[in-house]
Order: C-alpha cells, then sequence, then structure tokens
C-alpha cells in the first residue's frame, strides 16, 4: 500500500493510522450531528412549549434581530465582556510580568497557587464574591466606614459586580498566558532599550509591548469568548436584574420551554462570538519577528 | 571619554559575595578586558558598572563622579549584550537611532548620525533590514553602532563574541579592536576567552571568584603571573610538582614528582620543604641535547605530533606519566618520532615556582 508520495507504508504504520481515522471520524460526528439538530431546531417554529412545528424557516431568527430588546442584551454582554476584559488586562500584565522577571523560587508556589484557583468551581468562586460585594459584606463596610456614611455603594446585583465576576474568572488564564509571552522575551532586550535612554514607560511602550502584542490579543480574544459564554457569574451575580445573552438562553428553556428560540439565540451568540473574533484578528500585526535573529 | 573608577565594590546574593573587594581604575580611552572563568564575577561587575546590578557596597565613578544613584539611561553608556539584544520590530536604522531619539536628540541630527554609524560598520546597505534578516556577525555590528550612536563616555560590552564561530570571531576582534582606537572610549570588555582578552586589551583583568587576582598588560600577565590560576588560566602552561629543596636569592630548587631537580625563580615567598609548583611554557621548552645548555633537563617519552602550521605541538610524557606540551617552531631541526626517550631542555629563567594552592 502506498502512501500520497508513493513511498510504501509498513503494516504497523497502516493500522496506526486507521485508527487515528477512526478517532477522528467518531469526533467529528459527536461535534458535528449535534450541531445539524440544533441547527435544524433553530429553523423550526415553537407552536407551543415544548412542542415544536414541521416547517423550517429563518422567522425565529427574523424576530430576535428585528426586536431591539434582543439587541440590548446582546450589546450588553458585549459590553460586559469587553470591559472584564480590559480591566482583567490591566491587572494581569502587573502580575504576569512580576512573576516572570522574578527569579525567586516563590514564583513557582505562586503559579502554583494560581492553577490551582483555576481549579476551584466557578460557583464556589461566584459565591464566594457574593458574600465579599454583599450589602453587609467586608468591602461594602469599609467603604461605608472610610467615607463616613456616604459612600453607601451597592456592589451585588448589577453591571459592576457581573463585570467583577467575568473579570475573577478569566484572570488566572490571562496571568498564565501573559508570563508565557513575558518570559520569551529576553530581559536583555529591557536592558538595552534601558541602558540606552529609555524610561520604563518608553521601554515598555517600545520594545515589550510591540512584542508581547499578538499573544496579548490572544489572551484578550480567549477572555472575551469566555465571558461571551460566561452563565454562572452573570446568574449569580447580575441577581436576575443583568440579562446577558447566555442568561436569556436558559430562561427560553427552563422557564419558557422555548428550544427553537434558544437553539437560535445560541447560534446567534455564536455568530457574534466568531465575528468579533474575526474583526480582532485583523489587528494582528503581520511583520515576522522572533525574539532571536539570525 | 571618560575614566571608570571601582571603589571596594562588593555583590552579595544571599550569603555568597560573588563580586568582593574590586579596586580598579581605567584611564579614559583605555581597553580593559575583565577575563575570568565562568561564575568570577566579572559579568556582574560590569553590570555594576551599567547600573543594572546594585552594589552591595563601594561605589562607582565615571569621570570621577559617583553614578551609583544613577539609573542606567542617566550614566550615558553604551552596551553590547551576548545575545545582541537587538529590538527585532525595527529596522537596523531605527535599532540605531533608539538611543538618539530616547534622549531627545534634535530630529535632523539623527539621519546623519546613523549614516555616519552604518558606514563606521560597513552596514550602509543593511539599514532597511531587521535583526531577524541578519547574520550573527552582522547583528553584532549594528548592536555596536547602536552602543555608539550617542557617543557614550563608556562601552560596555559583555562577552559579546561568545555566539560567533571562530574565523568570525577573529576578524570581529580587529574590527572590535579598530573602531574602539578610531574612537578613542573607554572600553570595558568581559570574556572567558584569553586568547580574546590577550587581542584586544592594553590591560587585562584577571578575576576568579569574585576577586582581581591581578592586573597588567598582556606581556605582563604572560611573562610574569602572580599566581599559579593565572599562569594557567593566561596562555598554555605545563604543571610540575614538586617539593622545594632550598630556596635563595628568589632561585629555588626543586625536587619534582616525576625524580628530576631543576632551579627556577620564585613567584612570591617559597620556603624549603614548601609543596610547590613549576610552570613551564611550551614554547620555551626545547628538544635537547642542545649545545651549551647548562639549565633543566627533563627526560620525556615522545608519543604524538600536532602539526598547526607556524607550530608543531610535541605531546610528550615525563618518568611518570605525566603529559607534558611542547611547541616548537615549523622549522625546528627534527621532530622525534613517537617513542623515542629525548630530553626537554628549558632555562631557570623561564621557570616559575608557585606554592602549591592549599589541598
Amino acid at each position: 500500500m502506498l502512501s500520497v508520495t508513493g513511498r510504501v507504508i509498513p503494516p504497523a504504520h497502516r493500522a496506526y493510522d486507521a485508527a487515528l481515522l477512526l478517532a477522528f471520524i467518531g469526533s467529528a460526528l459527536l461535534f458535528l450531528v449535534p450541531q445539524f439538530f440544533f441547527i435544524r431546531q433553530s429553523l423550526l417554529a415553537n407552536i407551543a412549549p415544548g412542542i415544536v412545528g414541521d416547517t423550517m424557516s429563518l422567522d425565529n431568527y427574523r424576530t430576535i434581530i428585528a426586536d431591539s430588546f434582543y439587541l440590548g442584551v446582546f450589546l450588553r454582554t458585549i459590553v460586559l465582556s469587553a470591559v472584564s476584559v480590559a480591566f482583567g488586562l490591566l491587572l494581569a500584565f502587573p502580575t504576569a510580568y512580576l512573576l516572570a522577571r522574578i527569579g525567586s523560587r516563590l514564583v513557582r508556589w505562586l503559579i502554583v497557587l494560581l492553577l490551582i484557583s483555576s481549579f476551584v468551581s466557578v460557583v464556589v468562586k461566584v459565591l464566594g464574591l457574593t458574600l465579599l460585594l454583599g450589602t453587609d459584606g467586608p468591602v461594602v463596610r469599609v467603604l461605608r466606614a472610610l467615607s463616613l456614611g456616604f459612600w453607601d455603594v451597592r456592589l451585588l446585583h448589577n453591571d459592576a459586580s457581573v463585570a467583577i465576576g467575568l473579570v475573577q474568572y478569566t484572570l488566572p488564564l490571562m496571568v498564565m498566558i501573559l508570563f508565557g509571552v513575558i518570559q520569551n522575551v529576553p530581559a536583555s532586550l529591557e536592558e538595552a532599550a534601558i541602558v540606552h535612554g529609555a524610561s520604563d514607560w518608553r521601554a515598555f511602550r517600545r520594545v515589550l509591548l510591540p512584542m508581547l502584542w499578538p499573544g496579548t490579543l490572544a489572551a484578550a480574544l480567549i477572555s472575551f469568548n469566555m465571558n461571551m459564554g460566561a452563565f454562572t457569574s452573570a446568574v449569580l451575580l447580575g441577581g436576575g436584574r443583568v440579562l446577558t445573552v447566555p442568561i436569556m438562553i436558559q430562561r427560553k428553556i427552563i422557564l419558557e420551554t422555548d428550544y427553537p428560540n434558544a437553539a437560535a439565540l445560541s447560534l446567534l451568540l455564536t455568530l457574534t462570538v466568531i465575528l468579533v473574533n474575526i474583526a480582532a484578528l485583523k489587528l494582528r500585526p503581520h511583520a515576522v519577528m522572533s525574539a532571536r535573529g539570525g | 571619554m571618560s575614566s571608570v573608577s571601582l571603589e571596594r565594590l562588593r555583590k552579595r546574593y544571599r550569603d555568597v559575595d560573588v563580586v568582593s573587594d574590586v579596586d580598579l581604575h581605567i584611564a579614559e580611552g583605555e581597553l580593559v578586558v575583565l577575563l575570568g572563568p565562568s561564575g568570577c564575577g566579572k559579568t556582574t561587575t560590569l553590570r555594576m558598572i551599567a547600573g543594572l546590578v546594585q552594589p552591595t557596597a563601594g561605589h562607582v565613578r565615571i569621570g570621577g563622579e559617583a553614578v551609583d544613584h544613577l539609573p542606567p539611561r542617566s550614566r550615558n553608556i553604551g552596551m553590547v549584550f551576548q545575545d545582541y539584544a537587538l529590538f527585532p520590530n525595527m529596522p537596523v536604522r531605527e535599532n540605531i537611532a533608539f538611543g538618539l531619539e530616547e534622549r531627545w536628540v534634535a530630529q535632523e541630527r539623527v539621519g546623519p548620525r546613523v549614516d555616519a554609524m552604518l558606514a563606521l560598520i560597513r552596514m550602509q546597505a543593511f539599514a532597511g533590514r531587521y535583526p531577524a534578516e541578519l547574520s550573527g556577525g552582522q547583528q553584532q555590528r549594528v548592536a555596536l553602532a547602536r552602543a555608539l550612536a550617542y557617543e557614550p563616555r563608556v562601552l560596555l560590552m559583555d562577552e559579546p563574541l561568545g555566539a560567533l564561530d571562530q574565523r568570525l570571531r577573529e576578524d570581529m576582534q580587529r574590527e572590535v579592536a579598530r573602531i574602539q582606537k578610531s574612537l578613542a572610549i573607554t572600553t570595558v570588555f568581559v570574556t572567558h576567552d584569553q586568547q580574546e582578552a590577550m587581542v584586544l586589551a592594553d590591560r587585562i583583568v584577571v578575576m576568579n571568584a569574585g576577586r582581581i587576582e591581578q592586573v597588567g598588560t598582556p606581556e605582563q600577565l604572560y611573562a610574569a603571573p602572580q599566581s599559579l590560576f593565572i599562569a594557567d588560566f593566561v596562555g598554555r602552561t605545563n604543571r610540575m610538582p614538586g617539593e622545594a629543596r632550598e630556596c635563595s636569592n628568589g632561585v629555588v630548587r626543586v625536587m619534582l614528582r616525576n625524580g628530576c631537580e631543576i632551579s627556577a625563580k620564585a613567584a612570591g615567598a617559597v620556603r624549603a620543604g614548601d609543596a610547590v609548583v613549576c610552570t613551564i611554557r611550551p614554547e620555551k621548552l626545547r628538544i635537547g641535547p642542545v649545545e651549551g645548555h647548562r639549565g633543566n633537563t627533563l627526560p620525556v617519552t615522545m608519543r604524538r605530533r600536532s602539526f598547526l602550521g607556524s607550530s608543531v605541538d610535541l605531546a610528550v610524557d615525563d618518568a611518570v606519566g605525566a603529559e607534558m606540551l611542547v611547541r616548537l617552531a615549523a622549522s625546528a631541526a627534527e621532530v622525534p618520532a613517537s617513542g623515542d626517550h629525548v630530553l626537554a631542555v628549558f632555562s631557570l629563567d623561564d621557570c616559575l615556582c608557585f606554592r602549591s594552592p592549599a589541598a
């Protein structure tokens, strides 16, 4: 039996290739078949709770897109995700930088702690935030005390609390990605910039940032995508007052038993995320840069 | 151009002194090489001059003024790193212009200055290329141009030729020396390669375990090393362990481990009864018997010869089987055949006797 290049493939290889092919087909089917039914479902009409019509049309989609309410929910979801990414990057950058540049053994333990924290269930973490941000929680009490009663803020069940929850959700991942990216930039590059006259900020802007940009973009997009699909943080911290697309989808299924519209909303969410990613990837520079040349 | 002074410089990490008691004065326009094995503290010392590392104690002065409190960018220095550290996101021209732009040099002066630097390193055609498109030697030259563009007071070089192959390395050594001399810029060069140090240095500072062992011109260090470490490290030498029998007027009579008795010049204080090591450079040995020779002789057995072009190296074994190296001019009369028993002869003046370092 010959391969594409005309070389003879030994029997052991053939069995290996066949097994890999089987695994690939299995995975592809497991992914594509439900998607197919899912897409088909979104094209059907919802006649009564749990009962679905036979004719296929784009009516569900038309209804959603035409409705300003739904558009508002989509916009809110995008804005919350984007803002959380921005704050997450602001927090992740200095953390990742310190971890990457400080050479002590403590760093290894800190990274282990970081990884462990990301394995804790998101429900547990969000409930912890709920306690922290609650009306009688420590944060509010401290703010009240510091401002002598003037700052009686509500930190729970609003957009701000959802944003905080989303940051908490993706921060460990952002730190890990940025840590890896910064480690790949030799410290000698920063030293060269500093020795030859640049201030720390200028060295960051002119030398470090351009080299970190592709990695930062990746971290931002991954976090954005995770935020767009985040359900637990939004529902627990939003307290029913903050509506994001994942929450809407859940309501459609649990409260209204409207599977077709839930499917349509899900697909529109996926489409939105894909479009944002494609647009953002246009920001990626095309110049080939390696840290070590020659 | 400025002088550089290091006063009682010390750097301590945890409970180890990686640099201790470094006192050095480098004159304006001098090229000083910090030479030593890995871990001897030479790079740390260089980085303290640059300001990238804070000394635990002591002072660094550039041009007479203490710079300890100044950050690197305010010290007016240029530096070439071991991995060149060229900015990969900028073309050659921008890399060279970096120091000028960061120090707010007027726009119309930057261009001509960059052109002058490109001419100095003979890379005018490469101005628009990116570092990834350059070879190692080319990157190193750009790094040098970048360091010199702002006309710094001092040039620091941290093993910049380490990544180059032998031939290119020798070419670059000449290039660096040429540029340094033409600009007469005070330069501190770090390397572990003693050959490189000999080629480049006005003076060599040999460091070992954080301390300065000896400072001198290449000739001084080669002919008059003050310790066994330096005799061994700077240039090749043969080591002959033994015991001092008597010592007078700076001449030591030594009974070598291989059973021969020789006379040597005492390097430092040597007393009768001391365990000593005598050194003789390979090129100071000749194969005897030699007319009128009244110096030292060692019976040896010829093993291997290596033809090196301008010289011939003979690997010989002494009476107890320890290997020694004899270097003869390529035009030397006869080279003994392997297995021959011959005499290695050398004069008292070329042989140094050191007290054995504590075991």
